[in-house]
């Protein structure tokens, strides 16, 4: 008898470890994602703890130009005006520049981490801006309905028929290239697809089933927003933020490879910008970073995509 | 249902003039005002500055309050006078005029590439879910959506043109568009920017196709004693169809047109996304807002072409 | 119709005795359809066997998860093929075994001998074809008609359905069409190549009682104007009396009885099936609470050995535990799978 009369003890609710725990067992089945996580928190591990090891990315030295990764050679003709006639020489890879060197003797792997420093950071705080911003003005047209909602979808619609590539040339064209302003501009202009989705989804449950039988059990406003609805969009929110950092990246890498980067910092697309030109005596510069980029985006798409399965209720994992 | 389509016209001129107005506002948003930075390039020219200052001003209104600016602006833009590119010395619509045709077709040629082999890989790989060539095919279009276009562009001219020697290293212009050697020395370019594409589709296709193979009416429609080939391609296709137009067409405003830039860029093709990225180092802003209207324009089509189609394709909509 | 290339094979014919044999017109024994799962297998089809004769409405009832819907699927192997498959038993139509059968032939008996229909006209029926299309296409993927011939008998099944301005329902796509009308539309559909047997699965679950007592009405009529064989699923014991001859109930993936409706409602032989009646409400008796079978069915990955019904069974014996009931003739038209009445006489 005394069972009954205790309080009963709280089940938590909401968004709380023991769910993200669930969402983490499910996550990791998926080799995939995992393999992706893995390469992810290495780059990070790179970026922070790499600079200090490496060397300084912009220290050029021309007596070490143009060296090829450790295990490669190149053959060299230079001219000799003494001897009238071309001289070929074999370079091979140094250790002391295991990845090689660029056509002003900058070390390659320094260059890279330095990138990857830069890719990282922006991949970040971009996209954190952007689906900040996306979920604020989803969230806020979806709830205030009436002519604020209006409002709200027709600057969407407006923002998202701008291309947006095209679009983040044009301001970063009148703004003028720094790296805070490029992740500022690519923040504020990549927020549309996040707002359209976290709207629609808001918008839908606030009509499904579960909603109604929580509100019919009594609960209180703020406890379905926090307990019922919150939960599943920031599943939502995880799964777009993760997918965007790709995106993001390629942006960014694409910019300074036009040559409206940061001209103060080496990021991936600098160093193709500079790899471009010089493909036929230094091909690893045009080599390296794209393999870079690529691992990281790709590393992003696996991660996303094993979450979406994750957080899926519908997928049997 | 036309009720429909007057509202969406409509709406569409909305969204345009939504377009040109924020373009505006970005515009006087900088830093260095346009006028800034053409006497930049002038003063290197050696000419005076003042003078030079106040026929600008006078000719561009910018002494005048900023609504009566914003008015001529949208009246200069409706008329068709987008301004004079000094980097080119020609009229801005004059210079588009010549350069756009080059990047419609490398756009044309990559969207039907990517979309023939596209769909039909993701049909492949619905159909025959989980077997070694739907595997093979996810593989394929994870690398292919995650590899950078521009980067891809580098790769196949340094693999096919710098160290095989296949095909020349720069655009030549001088062949007419449509040529078959000018569509030969478009195959790299049209590669670089139709896989990343292609990779896309595939997996649209891939989920469209699942999404209908397991609806009910392709049992009904078995049942029915049709053959299996019948059942893919004509009761599931066609509703598989319906999203995927929508997404593709998405797809070509947002990511294509961006794609097509730095391709053009890469292998030297005159196209509009080459002379934007020129006007940019010759700070000539009347281009660089020119090539980023059209872009946009050409999006806000296809979105209501897209519209248009879907409702046209899906009973559903059509007859309400 | 029927080929005429294939004998009759000659095991079926001892088998099943149950009764005059040559109206007998679909023969289903021991069949079992499993899905091979990444959880495990399902064996949602565990053991069927049951005849069809010509002209009866035979009933396939069960609870819901019970394996009729896979019953019917698997007659036309319309089931998804991996990760399904028929492990065992036959299906004897025109003394071709479709169980085994060349899926060309199969396709030949699908729609035009046998056709089937669902529940759910709205998802069953293709959103983006026209009604007559559909039914167009049916008729010429069997042949034979020209298409003003095809055109008319269209027209002529949508009326023969009570569809009214039948010509313009020929033009309509599922989503303008009322529910009743979609479900009646269907049926059309599924006789356009006059087909011997009709298997509807649960053809008014989804609709409301109006509409319900239409399709009753109909299913009649085809019985009786078209001598039709037709298999009816259903869960509700209500619908198999009005509609049904006989009956056979389903279990866990089992038939575990078969006869004439009349024998089903007044002498049930299986413990499940007395348990079945007994749940009916009987507006006559004073209840205050309602029987029930007590548990649940099981789980089709996890079916209990022995009998399945054994731990629910009241009368549940040791043997029920180990060794599964074999199906046997009690009564010329009563049979059963129980070890309560194993008389030996297989059925």
């Amino acid at each position: 008898m005394t069972e009954a009369t205790k309080a009963p003890r709280r089940i938590s609710s909401g968004f709380n470890s023991r769910l993200a725990g669930y969402y983490w067992e499910r996550l990791k089945k998926n080799r995939l994602s995992l393999v992706g996580l893995g390469f992810i928190a290495l780059l990070a591990l790179l970026g922070i703890f790499g600079p200090l090891f490496a060397q300084d990315p912009q220290h050029t030295d021309f007596n070490v130009k143009n060296l090829p990764p450790l295990g490669f050679s190149i053959q060299e003709s230079i001219y000799d005006i003494k001897t009238d006639s071309f001289t070929t020489t074999t370079l091979p890879g140094r250790p002391d520049h295991p990845l090689g060197t660029d056509s002003k003797g900058r070390d390659m792997l320094a260059m890279l981490i330095s990138g990857s420093r830069i890719s990282l950071l922006v991949g970040l705080l971009a996209t954190g801006i952007a689906i900040f911003l996306g979920t604020l003005i989803g969230v806020l047209a979806a709830y205030a309905g009436g002519w604020v909602d209006n409002v709200l979808m027709r600057f969407t619609d407006i923002m998202m028929t701008f291309p947006f590539f095209l679009l983040l040339v044009l301001i970063v064209f009148i703004l003028g290239p720094s790296l805070t302003i490029i992740v500022a501009v690519i923040g504020l202009t990549g927020w549309t697809g996040a707002a359209r989705l976290i709207r629609s989804e808001a918008l839908s449950l606030r009509t499904r089933d579960f909603i109604t039988a929580s509100k019919a059990l009594g609960a209180s406003d703020s406890r379905v927003i926090f307990n019922h609805m919150i939960p599943n969009v920031i599943s939502l929110v995880i799964i777009m933020a993760t997918l965007s950092i790709p995106g993001v990246i390629m942006a960014e890498a694409a910019l300074s490879f036009i040559g409206m980067g940061d001209p103060m910092s080496t990021s991936w697309g600098t160093i193709l910008n500079t790899g471009q030109h010089t493909m036929d005596t230094a091909w690893w510069v045009a080599v390296e970073p794209g393999i870079m980029l690529f691992l990281t985006v790709l590393s992003f798409n696996f991660l996303g995509d094993g979450l979406r399965d994750a957080f899926d209720p519908h997928s049997i994992i | 249902m036309r009720s429909y389509i007057i509202k969406r016209l409509i709406y569409s001129v909305i969204i345009a003039w939504g377009i040109l107005t924020i373009t505006f506002i970005l515009l006087r948003i900088g830093p260095t005002s346009p006028v800034d930075r053409y006497l930049l390039n002038i003063a290197a020219k050696g000419q005076d500055i003042e003078s030079v200052k106040q026929a600008i001003e006078a000719r561009y209104g910018l002494d005048k309050p900023i609504a009566e600016q914003y008015l001529s602006y949208m009246g200069n833009l409706l008329q068709g006078k987008w301004g004079w590119s000094f980097s080119a010395s020609m009229p801005v619509l004059d210079l588009i005029g010549s350069h756009w045709i080059y990047s419609f077709q490398l756009i044309l040629l990559s969207t039907i590439f990517a979309i023939l082999l596209g769909v039909s890989l993701g049909m492949l790989s619905a159909v025959k879910q989980n077997t070694k060539v739907d595997y093979a095919t996810s593989i394929f279009s994870f690398i292919g959506i995650s590899i950078p276009g521009f980067w891809l562009g580098l790769m196949l001219i340094l693999v096919f043109g710098v160290q095989l020697g296949w095909f020349k290293t720069y655009y030549d212009t001088s062949y007419p568009i449509w040529s078959l050697q000018n569509l030969k020395q478009l195959i790299l370019p049209v590669l670089a920017l139709g896989i990343g594409e292609l990779a896309a589709y595939v997996r649209y296709t891939r989920s469209a196709m699942l999404d209908n193979l397991r609806k009910e009416f392709v049992t009904t429609a078995r049942a029915k004693g049709l053959p299996e080939r019948t059942v893919i391609g004509k009761h599931v296709l066609r509703n598989a169809v319906l999203p995927l137009v929508t997404i593709i067409m998405f797809d070509l405003g947002s990511i294509v047109f961006g794609g097509a830039y730095l391709t053009e860029i890469v292998f030297g093709i005159p196209g509009l996304g080459q002379v934007s990225f020129n006007a940019i180092f010759a700070d000539d802003y009347a281009v660089v807002v020119a090539v980023t209207l059209i872009g946009t324009f050409l999006v806000l089509l296809i979105n209501l072409s897209t519209d248009l189609i879907y409702t046209y394709l899906d009973p559903r909509i059509r007859y309400d | 119709m029927t080929p005429s290339t294939r004998t009759p094979s000659s095991e079926a014919d001892n088998d099943y005795n149950l009764n005059v044999m040559n109206d007998t017109v679909l023969e289903v024994s021991g069949l079992k359809t499993w899905f091979y799962t990444r959880r495990g297998i399902v064996k949602a089809v565990n053991g069927v066997d049951f005849a069809l004769k010509k002209g009866e409405c035979l009933c396939l009832v069960g609870e819901s998860g019970c394996g009729k819907s896979v019953t019917a699927l698997s007659i036309l192997r319309l089931f998804d093929s991996p990760p399904g498959k028929i492990v065992e038993g036959r299906v004897l139509y025109g003394g071709v075994d479709l169980a085994t059968c060349p899926t060309a032939y199969l396709r030949q008996v699908r729609g035009k001998d046998i056709a089937m229909v669902f529940q759910n006209a709205q998802s069953a029926l293709n959103p983006v074809f026209t009604v007559g299309d559909q039914i167009l296409e049916q008729i010429n993927t069997h042949g034979g008609l020209s298409h003003s011939e095809a055109v008319s008998k269209a027209k002529s099944l949508l009326e023969e359905m009570r569809i009214p301005e039948a010509e313009r329902a020929l033009r309509m796509y599922p989503h303008q069409m009322s529910g009743g009308m979609k479900q009646r539309a269907m049926i059309a559909m599924s006789l356009s190549c006059d087909p011997t047997i009709l298997i509807a699965d649960e053809p008014t679950t989804a609709v409301d009682v109006t509409i319900r007592a239409q399709i009753i009405s109909i299913l009649h009529e085809l019985k009786a104007r078209r001598n039709m064989s037709i298999i009816f699923i259903t869960h509700d014991l209500s619908l198999v009396s009005e509609i049904g001859d006989r009956a056979a109930v389903v279990y866990a993936g089992k038939v575990v009885e078969v006869a004439p409706v009349e024998t089903i409602l007044k002498k049930p032989a299986h413990p499940y099936t007395v348990g079945l009646i007994s749940c009916l409400p009987d507006i006559s008796t004073d209840a205050e609470r309602l029987p029930s079978i007590p548990g649940s069915a099981p789980n089709p990955i996890d079916v209990p050995a022995g009998c399945p019904f054994h731990p629910r069974c009241p009368k549940v014996m040791d043997i029920c535990r180990t060794v599964e009931p074999e199906f046997c003739q009690l009564s010329p038209v009563q049979a059963t799978a129980c070890h309560l009445y194993d008389t030996g006489v297989k059925g």
